[in-house]
Parts: C-alpha cells; structure tokens; sequence
C-alpha cells in the first residue's frame, strides 16, 4: 500500500508543479520507487508540460472517473524514468466534472500499485482544490518566501486540519540567499515562525528551473542544478533518509547563517 | 402471400388503390380489373387514388392504369405524389468553418468537416468525422474521421500538432526534435500509418 501526497499551496505559481515533477521524478529516479503523479488542475493542466508528457495523452482523469477508459489505459508511462507514471487532467473539463468522492476512489486504487501517489492541487482552495485533498493522507505545502503566499499556505494548513490532514511538511520555494541577506527577503526561520510546520525542503531560485520546465525535462534529473540537487534532498527525505538542508550560497556569511539556523553541516 | 397485391378503399373523397407488387404489372391489371367490374356502374364519376407500398410502378404502366381506369369512369388523381424514390445520393457532411483562433482548452467537435480560419494553439483539441483544414499553425489535437473514416485529412498552413489522430491510428511528432515546417503540409493514413507530406499545388 503505497501513501497519497498532495502537494497544495493555496496561491498560484509557487511552484506546485514544478515540485510535483522533480518530487516524483526524484523517488523514481534515486529510489526507485513506483510512483503517479496526478494532475488535479482540470481544465489549467500543466504538470503534463512540465513533464514533456503533453503529446502522449489520450485518456485522462475525467476519463477515467466517468468510465470512459480503463484507470490503466489513462496512466502515462514516462519512457525516461523506470517506475513513473501521469495521470493528466482533462484540458476541456471544468474541477466540477470529478467530485471529492470519486478522487477518493481513484487514489484509493492508485495506491495499491504504487508506493506513491503525488497529487498535484490546483490554486485556490475551492472545488479543485477540495478534489485534490480528498484522497491524501500526507500533504507538502509550496511557499515562497513572500508575505502573500505565507498567508495563503497559512490558510491552507488550516483548511487541511479541518479535513483532518494533520502534520503538513513545508517546502520554501524560490529563495534567494542575496536577498535573504540583504534582509531584503523573508528568512526560512521567519517563514517557519509563523507557519510552525515542519520544513521538509529548500529550493533556491534557479534559473535552470525555467529551462527544464520549458523542455519538459525534470531539473531533479540535472546534476548541475541546485534546485535539482535540493529536490533531490526532498526525494531522500521523503524515503527516511536524514539529510541537513543544503546551504544556499557559497559565500560564508550565509553558509555560516544556515548553519547556525539548523546546527548541521551543509552540502550533503 | 401475407397481404394482397391489390386492395381498394373508399375514401370520403374516391377510392385508393393500395399496390403491393409482388407479381408481374399484367397480375396487378387484371386484378384490378376484375374487382371494379364486380362494382359495375358504382365507380363511375369517381375519384381514383394510386398508392404504391411496395416495389414501384412505372410511368408507361401508370399511363395504361389510368386508361383502364378511365374506361370505367374514374379520374386518377396524380397529386399529391403517387410513389416515392428514396433520394439517390445521401446527403454530403457539411463543413463547420470558424474565423477564430482556437484557444487552449477549447475544444471543436462536429459531424462534418471543419475548417479553421485562423491558429489552433496547444491544449486545444478539434474532433471531425470529416477532414480538418487549418489556415493557421495547428499546435493542439486533431482528429479527423473521428468516425473511422480512414480516408480523412488534415492539413494546415503550419502543421505542428501536439498530437494526430486519423480515424483510430494516434500519431505524435517525434521526440525530441523541434521541426518548424515551412511549407502547408497535409496528414493522411498510408497502410495503417500517419503520414505527413508537402501540401503542392499543382
């Protein structure tokens, strides 16, 4: 019995989807593991781009929930990475075509074949939004390290207990250790502060990310990026393993900062 | 035989003559012959109806009909028409056209053939059971003989489809590269494969 973990964020373009591929490439790529990714955004899909899986669809969840196909026939076998599998969403559709109940059904038979079950939620934290949660046992929150979508992963978490998704882990998306510096740019502590979770990763900004998310090439798979080597971290952390979190710059000062945050040693 | 060949009815304004060719004209003659003998002088002045149920009856046979009914003195009333023909050619499937760029998620589907006046950008999808011409960049889904209609197109100004679809044959660019073309080109199945050539002008 594999767990369903739905990657939320409450507000747009933090990194959801971004975090959903690299995450779910990363178990299967280093762990080996089984894993789906499921595109809960119907009508706005996008993990299939990120993923450089867009011209493979056939089928999709809308199909699958109302018996048009077989849940087999739908999923996309990702040829790159041994173990992958999407699940896309239906681009036609609106949220209101798949009802909390029926995303429950289909997590519950995903996860019986896989280890694990990545649930990609939508932003905002209506209909969409109440799908995607419905199913999961196990929720990742993606913030970045701005005022406003603090307040929304804030929300989020409180939305997500009243389901009884208790204990979320955080991901700090898009940090810049300049910034952070500069004082110019909320701290993992301050962010950590308010939200009170745990933190389970630190992505720094990248440019790289662009890239691979433009050719649908997961950064996690880029030996040379350091948002891939950080979800790489997640990917680790996930399986148990207790890996620090990676210090964001070279320069001293900041390496010296982080460490004093979390007393480890960085660069794993 | 279940039903006779010939049946007569009084209607409120004459007679109908009900056929059902199941035997040669000359049978269907004298059958009616014989049955408005047996009414003598009652038919005369009348009104005559031909209607014909099964099988057909020809114009010269119609003429000698007539004759015959006119020596007993009925009119044979030709309107409204007496035998229908089932139109020769089914009707063609008709063509949608659209002046509009389709948009991601906007999805065209139709009995016919559809012409685009206009792009098709990624994320949307056409459906036809006829062909499917873009005058445009064609970036999304096609799919054309939705039906199964092995003999359909699709062609575009720019074909550069996330994925085609011709009758149950799914075709998708291949990996990896970026090919721009540069010239109209047309899609069509070749012995159960997509194949993508030069749209030329003679």
């Amino acid at each position: 019995m594999g767990q369903v973990i739905v990657i939320t964020s409450g507000k747009g373009g933090v990194g959801k989807t971004t975090t959903t591929a690299n995450i779910g490439t990363g178990l299967a790529l280093l762990k080996h593991r089984k894993v789906v990714m499921i595109d809960a955004d119907i009508g706005l899909r996008n993990l299939d781009v990120v993923m450089g899986l867009e011209n493979r669809i056939v089928y999709d969840l809308v199909d699958v929930v109302q018996g048009v196909c077989r849940l087999k026939q739908a999923l996309i076998r990702d040829k790159r990475f041994e173990n992958l599998y999407l699940l896309p969403a239906a681009q036609t559709k609106d949220k209101n075509a798949v009802s909390p109940e029926q995303m429950k059904n289909l997590c519950e038979q995903l996860r019986e074949d896989f280890d694990y079950v990545l649930v990609d939620c939508p932003a905002g934290i209506e209909q969409g939004f109440k799908n995607a949660i419905a199913g999961a046992d196990k929720a990742i929150i993606v913030t970045t390290p701005e005022v406003s979508a603090v307040r929304d992963a804030d929300r989020v978490i409180g939305l997500l207990e009243a389901e009884g998704l208790n204990e979320p882990q955080l991901i700090i998306n898009r940090i810049r250790p300049d910034m952070v510096k500069r004082g110019d740019m909320m701290d993992i502590d301050d962010i950590i502060d308010i939200l009170a979770i745990d933190l389970l990763g630190v992505i720094p900004e990248d440019e790289r990310i662009v890239i691979s998310t433009n050719r649908g090439e997961p950064a996690v798979a880029d030996e040379n990026s350091k948002a891939g080597q950080a979800y790489r971290n997640i990917a680790r952390r996930l399986e148990g393993e207790n890996i620090p979190i990676m210090s964001l710059d070279v320069e001293p000062t900041l390496m010296e900062r982080i460490k004093m945050l979390f007393g480890l040693r960085s660069r794993r | 035989m279940s039903q006779k060949t010939v049946v007569i009815k009084g209607t409120k304004d004459g007679i109908s003559i009900i056929l059902r060719r199941h035997s040669d004209f000359n049978t269907i003659k004298n059958s009616i012959f014989e049955k408005l003998q047996k009414g003598g002088e009652f038919f005369r002045g009348g009104q005559a109806r031909l209607l014909v149920k099964e099988g057909y009856i020809s114009q010269e046979e119609m003429e000698q009909l007539e004759m015959m009914l006119k020596e007993f003195g009925l009119n044979l009333k030709k309107d409204p028409p007496l035998y229908t023909v089932p139109y020769p050619n089914p009707p063609q499937p008709e063509t949608l056209v659209l002046k509009k760029t389709l948009r991601s998620g906007q999805r065209i589907s139709y009995s016919g053939n559809v012409v685009i006046v206009g792009d098709a950008n990624p994320g949307s999808e056409i459906i036809a059971k006829g062909d499917i011409l873009v005058f445009g960049a064609l970036q999304g889904m096609a799919h054309a003989g939705a039906d199964g209609d092995v003999n359909s197109i699709v062609a575009a100004y720019r074909l550069q489809p996330t994925q085609l679809r011709i009758a149950d044959v799914i075709s998708r660019p291949p990996e990896g590269k970026n090919i721009i073309p540069q010239v109209p080109e047309i899609a069509r199945l070749k012995d159960g494969v997509i194949i993508i050539e030069p749209l030329c002008l003679p």
